[in-house]
């Protein structure tokens, strides 16, 4: 297909022993806004990660225009969850880091940093430290950040998480905009009445799987329900697995060493169970 | 430019503007590596001889007990000694016990106690002190220092006497001439001996310890603040990130041991004016090679603390580590001072650390052996290249990503 951007081609991912992911196939086609929508350890994270080349997946192929991703990154804008700004760098030297990272000169990224700066209310924050910079300030600087060497594709982990309602309806209207210029987002998130504010597509991931893909009303059609909440318990009500990339198995040194320390966790008793 | 370059010199620039926008690293940067020498060599002997005429201005109270020698009075006298005049102790056992002496003393209302005996032609004697007080050592000083001049003339007086020379009989045997001129090396060749004792291991620590900063700070603090996450988004690898962060912390690292060895140089030359120690003479030769032996150190060592502060999940368990591991530099440059250059086998210079400490005394010496360099040099260049490859392993693991949220 000419305009497709993304192909995930049976996607599995582990982390040692633990399964992150299993047998993923997704296309994304320029264009569109897709929200990736599951709970804690659902794998969204770790999908995303696996778009933007930065982990490897255990089997199966992520392409970016029929390359390998991990090859095409410049091509592409990413927000981490943590944004990852440097407190001791000014919003504009933050941006310019990476811009030069992607070879693109300090004038033309500048005159581009100033529409999306204008566009986000935070003009006058870029000669200032990040250091000091609210939750808001922050997402907004990593958005523009990701924007300013103009990638065919952006992916956002979670851009509105702990945002304030303006600061996220700020980020949400950015969003809107660049669909609404012919860009292509990849948008995760908790909150499945953002995504069906915000998205074309929705992808319910759900304990490392995808669940359902499709419009709002395709989910609506797929699982007979009336609305898109009840669509997702539907699709995800088996118990969700405890997230899984912190998880790293306890050496028997450390163990006894954790014990000798602190003493044994109490058990969870049958009487504790019924309570 | 490449790309390649163009990316390591991009990250290597911004870390180094991140690391030395905050003023207290910059003057820990700058100030301390640039003075240590100079506060070492000028200003503590400085300050250690005016405390020393200081010590020398003060009057101090002596008691004297036994028998007295007017001759001896006087030395005591012109040594600016008060002294009190008393009987000797009845109930001591020897002139050594301090016996009911010891409350005054160890209160310090006096500062020593002299006991003298005359026995027919011989003298016995003792100075009771505190040798935990200075001014207690001073008068103890004051005293030996008389007494050595006085039994001089005491044992001059008496060969005088039996008519004999007492310069003949005392010291047949003399050093004909100045000791110095005796010597073949020259005075700039002492000095690089002097200074191979200290700057090889002055130079090994301070790489290592000024290293460990940057090294958390742009690895295991980039993961802890969650900036690494978009910096591996990048478009560059993970090797180009990595030499950017190593030329970065080199940068830095060099820096300060240039700032040190400027202070030093600064110190020397002081030193040299005031005639106390000469200035080293070293080859152009060596230069360059102490400067290789340096950087090839450096290449090691910043590649090997970039390694283990990337294996850390926190910044306080790459400070944990990196700590303690300053030890196996310090070690090695303790063991190595003591090692005898002449003669030395070649495979001294195989051993990590040791071999290149082993060849920063010899090129200080100027002692250009061709086999030894080369054992140096390859050997140096296999164990950087070995520390490069562990710091390479570190920065392609997954979980350096996976970990982060």
């Amino acid at each position: 297909m000419e305009n497709q951007l993304l192909k995930l081609t049976g996607v599995a991912k582990y982390f040692g022993e633990v399964e992150a992911l299993r047998y993923v196939d997704l296309d994304i086609q320029s264009g569109q806004v897709v929200g990736l929508v599951g709970g804690n350890g659902a794998g969204k994270t770790t999908l995303l990660r696996l778009m933007a080349g930065v982990i490897e997946p255990t089997s199966g192929s992520v392409m970016f225009r029929n390359s390998p991703v991990a090859g095409m990154r410049e091509r592409l804008g990413v927000v981490p969850e943590s944004t990852g700004l440097y407190s001791r760098l000014t919003a504009w030297e933050n941006i310019r880091y990476h811009s030069r990272m992607y070879g693109v000169p300090d004038d033309i990224a500048w005159k581009r940093v100033l529409k999306f700066a204008k566009e986000l209310e935070i003009t006058d924050a870029m000669s200032r430290h990040t250091k000091g910079f609210s939750r808001g300030m922050r997402q907004k600087t990593a958005l523009i950040r990701a924007l300013a060497h103009n990638p065919d594709i952006l992916l956002l982990d979670e851009p509105t998480a702990g945002l304030d309602v303006t600061s996220a309806r700020t980020v949400r209207s950015l969003v809107g905009n660049i669909r609404d210029d012919g860009g292509t987002v990849i948008y995760s998130t908790h909150h499945l009445a953002e995504a069906q504010q915000v998205c074309d597509r929705i992808i319910i991931v759900h304990n490392g799987t995808i669940r359902a893909d499709g419009t709002p009303d395709q989910l609506l059609e797929a699982t007979k329900k009336e609305n898109l909440e009840d669509a997702y318990v539907f699709l995800t009500s088996d118990k969700a697995r405890p997230r899984v990339e912190n998880e790293k198995k306890e050496g028997k040194l450390s163990k006894w060493w954790r014990i000798f320390l602190t003493g044994k966790t109490p058990k969870i008793t049958e009487s504790d169970e019924d309570e | 430019m490449s790309n390649s370059l163009k990316f390591i010199k991009t990250i290597a620039k911004k870390e180094v503007i991140e690391f030395v926008r905050d003023w207290r690293t910059l003057l820990a940067l700058v100030v301390i590596p640039l003075l240590i020498f100079p506060a070492l060599f000028i200003a503590l002997p400085l300050l250690l001889q005016s405390e020393a005429a200081e010590l020398d201005a003060l009057d101090l109270e002596i008691v004297w007990q036994g028998d007295i020698d007017d001759e001896l009075n006087d030395m005591f006298r012109n040594e600016s000694l008060i002294i009190a005049y008393e009987q000797l102790p009845m109930e001591i056992s020897n002139l050594s016990d301090i016996g009911e002496d010891m409350s005054r003393l160890r209160s310090q209302d006096v500062n020593a106690i002299f006991r003298l005996v005359q026995e027919n032609e011989s003298w016995s004697f003792s100075v009771l002190y505190l040798s935990t007080s200075e001014a207690s050592n001073e008068a103890r000083e004051r005293i030996l220092l008389s007494l050595q001049i006085w039994e001089s003339n005491v044992v001059n007086g008496t060969l005088v006497e039996a008519g004999l020379d007492p310069e003949i009989t005392l010291d047949p045997v003399t050093w004909d001439g100045s000791v110095a001129s005796a010597d073949a090396a020259t005075k700039g060749e002492q000095a690089g001996l002097a200074l191979s004792l200290f700057i090889p291991m002055v130079i090994a620590i301070w790489t290592a310890s000024s290293a460990i900063q940057p090294s958390i700070d742009m690895t295991a603090g980039e993961r802890e603040r969650g900036t690494l996450e978009a910096l591996l988004c990048l478009p560059c690898t993970r090797m180009q990130l990595l030499a950017g962060k190593w030329l970065a912390v080199a940068t830095i690292t060099s820096a300060g041991v240039a700032l040190q060895i400027g202070g030093l140089l600064f110190a020397i030359t002081f030193l040299s004016a005031a005639s106390i120690i000469g200035l080293p003479s070293i080859s152009f030769a060596s230069i360059m090679l102490l400067t290789g032996a340096v950087l090839i150190f450096a290449v090691m060592v910043v590649a090997f603390e970039l390694a283990l502060a990337m294996r850390s999940h926190s910044v306080k368990e790459a400070g944990s580590l990196l700590g303690p591991a300053i030890l196996f530099i310090i070690f090695p440059a303790l063991f190595t001072q003591v090692i005898n250059l002449d003669g030395i086998e070649s495979w001294w210079f195989c051993i990590p650390l040791v071999n290149i400490l082993l060849a920063m005394r010899e090129l200080l010496l100027d002692r250009i052996i061709f086999e030894h360099i080369l054992v140096w040099i390859i050997s140096s260049v296999f164990y950087a290249a070995l520390a490069a490859w562990f710091a390479a392993r570190q920065f392609k693991r997954e979980d350096l990503v996976a970990s982060i949220s």
